[in-house]
């Protein structure tokens, strides 16, 4: 245990440096914001997905929910984007409940194939009503938000890790306290949980809830720090893959694991767009440029981060089923 | 306009989606008894079920692009191959986790579903596709007006004869029956000698090319696209779960149910709104009969 502290508090000493060291390079801040927008997606998705077992497909529903209420409060009522940061966390939350007590009282493959049929109906409607944007999307000129500069990366960035560190903080909370310990009974055995007196359908929709808002208000930090939001980019199924394969592979059920994921995957999806490796095979001279497998090289894996997304799942899947994180535990 | 007329075209938009929802619910009934069959067999949620299905659109493209084979008529050359991979699949990696948590299954089919429309998506680019044949867009009139799309009517009669085929295979052959009993009580087939292992891989294999066949049985009615998989895999999951999942017969009239859904919700709401429909459809299935229509076991 104060081995646990000690690594965090010297993990968020180096988080809240690190803008001190990179802040004159945007391009690595960037980075670093998806880096900790990734991984508070992953853990909060580990909460419900990881403690409490329940696979949820649609998370991006509860992201949307986020960004698409902050950004109408904001270019609409003109309002504090911290209004719709709660009122986003209002709708999260309500979706979650409807998703919730659908299919809390089913098992098995059931959450997963209702929680993407919510996230289906959410973005569909978004996509068909005119006060979302339709297929166009929301663009916002300009935004304030009290007196920050909000044209430097590092208010969003500060933001991002204080969201971590809640979300971080609360899975913290789930390893000692009696929520954590329930949810991890209904995890294992849920006939056995029930028998001893747990209320089954109500802990797992609280973890969900809690769940739901974190994403959320990571989804309303995204919208205002990207200031534009369209169905593809904040609500598509691919979005709630991102975030499992994250939690997954990192390490589903444990407090690090998804952090680590975030770590290890997104800058290596940035590495892919932007297309290092095949760099370094031209300035090599492995590969001419013209050729047909340079131009491969340059157009095709720009876009093949999400097949090397899938190539690492399957791996994962097969030789380290709890993650790179599960399989070290395991080692000890 | 008489009142008469206009209750006769009302009734005519009635029948006209009546008829295309249901030829359109056949290839969606193929699918969904895909996935049902590997479902009841192995328990498994399949998710790369969509993205078979998109390599048997491009198949079916290839097929009339290059060697110039009808779409129907390549079905086949692409069922047996379809069928290979799937036993291929199998074997090599769904074999592997089939006592793992439901959870692992769902990622590990995910996984290959990733692999297979980006690799798609990287050979093929994202253009869409689109296979056009000399009776691409015929039709003829029944009863009047009510037009019937030739290419889907094909379609349609194609997936009863497959229909039926894997019906009477299901029911009379020795594997139909040894996969029926695999389905129904794994532990016990086995006991009584059934090697219930290769009865996944056959009942994947079957899966796959079920999957492959509607793709190419829709290849020249949609935009043959890498990421067509994801729209069809819902509505596959939707049919299986409204028919009760690993029911055959419910997921043939599934199938057709939800063909019959999506084209009167596009006739009477709007085209936008389909697939809402069918989804909130999917929802009222698992709210107020989650064994679904057909469904031997509760969801309970």
């Amino acid at each position: 245990m104060i081995k646990q502290s000690i690594i965090s508090v010297v993990l968020l000493i180096i988080a809240i440096a690190l803008p001190l060291v990179t802040g004159q390079n945007p391009y690595i801040t960037g980075i670093l914001i998806s880096v900790l927008m990734m991984a508070t997606l992953a853990s909060a998705w580990n909460i419900v997905g990881g403690y409490a077992g329940q696979f949820s497909f649609g998370h991006a529903a509860y992201f949307g929910s986020g960004a698409y209420t902050t950004m109408i409060m904001i270019s609409v009522f003109n309002s504090n984007p911290l209004l719709g940061m709660v009122l986003g966390i209002v709708v999260a939350c309500l979706i979650a409940l409807v998703t919730g007590s659908i299919v809390f009282r089913l098992r098995g493959h059931y959450f997963a194939l209702a929680s993407i049929a919510v996230a289906e109906i959410v973005r569909l409607t978004v996509l068909n009503l005119e006060f979302t944007g339709g297929a166009q999307g929301i663009l916002l000129t300009d935004v304030t938000f009290f007196s920050l500069d909000l044209n430097s990366k590092n208010p969003f960035y500060y933001g991002m890790l204080l969201t971590l560190a809640l979300t971080l903080a609360i899975t913290a909370w789930f390893h000692k306290s009696k929520t954590g310990y329930y949810l991890q009974a209904i995890r294992e055995d849920q006939d056995a949980a029930a028998s001893l007196g747990i209320n089954i359908a109500f802990y797992k929709n609280k973890s969900l809830l809690i769940s739901a808002a974190l994403t959320s208000i990571v989804g309303s930090i995204y919208a205002v720090y990207i200031r534009f939001i369209d169905t593809h980019a904040v609500l598509d199924l691919s979005l709630s893959i991102e975030i499992i394969l994250t939690a997954i592979i990192g390490g589903v059920g444990t407090l690090w694991g998804p952090l680590l994921g975030a770590v290890l995957l997104v800058p290596l999806a940035e590495m892919l767009r932007s297309n290092i490796l095949g760099d370094a095979l031209f300035r090599l001279g492995v590969v001419s440029e013209s050729s047909a497998i340079g131009m491969f090289l340059k157009d095709g894996l720009a876009h093949a981060h999400v097949l090397v997304y899938g190539i690492i799942t399957v791996l994962c899947i097969l030789y380290l089923p709890k993650g790179i994180l599960g399989f070290f535990r395991r080692g000890k | 306009m008489a009142p008469s007329t206009y209750r006769g075209n009302l009734t005519m938009l009635f029948f006209q989606s009546l008829i295309s929802g249901l030829l359109t619910g056949g290839v969606y009934a193929l699918a969904g008894i895909g996935m049902s069959l590997v479902f009841g067999v192995m328990n498994v949620s399949n998710f790369a079920h969509g993205d078979l299905m998109m390599l048997g659109m491009y198949m079916a493209y290839f097929a009339f692009t290059l060697l110039h084979i009808d779409p129907y008529l390549s079905l086949v050359l692409i069922m047996p191959v379809a069928f290979m991979f799937g036993y291929f699949l199998e074997k090599v990696f769904i074999n592997r986790v089939i006592h793992h948590p439901h959870q692992n299954q769902i990622l590990l089919t995910i996984g290959l579903g990733l692999i297979m429309s980006n690799s798609t998506l990287l050979a093929f680019t994202s253009d869409p596709r689109i296979l056009t044949t000399s009776y691409s867009s015929s039709s003829f009139n029944i009863f009047n007006d009510i037009s019937v799309s030739i290419p889907l009517l094909l379609s349609f009669l194609i997936t009863c004869g497959i229909t039926a085929i894997l019906y009477l295979f299901l029911a009379r052959s020795r594997t139909g029956m040894a996969l029926r009993a695999t389905s129904q009580n794994r532990e016990a087939a086995q006991l009584m000698g059934i090697n219930v292992s290769r009865m996944s891989a056959i009942a994947f294999g079957l899966g796959t090319a079920l999957a492959a066949t509607a793709g190419a049985l829709i290849a020249p009615t949609y935009y043959i696209h890498p990421l067509a998989g994801h729209s069809f895999l819902l509505k596959a999951f939707t049919i299986c779960v409204l028919g009760g999942l690993g029911s055959v017969v419910g997921a043939t009239v599934g199938g057709l149910i939800i063909g019959v859904v999506e084209s009167m919700s596009s006739t009477y709401i709007s085209t936008d709104w389909k697939d809402v429909v069918v989804f909130a459809l999917f929802l009222a299935v698992l709210l107020f009969r989650p064994q679904g229509l057909f469904g031997k076991k509760g969801g309970q």
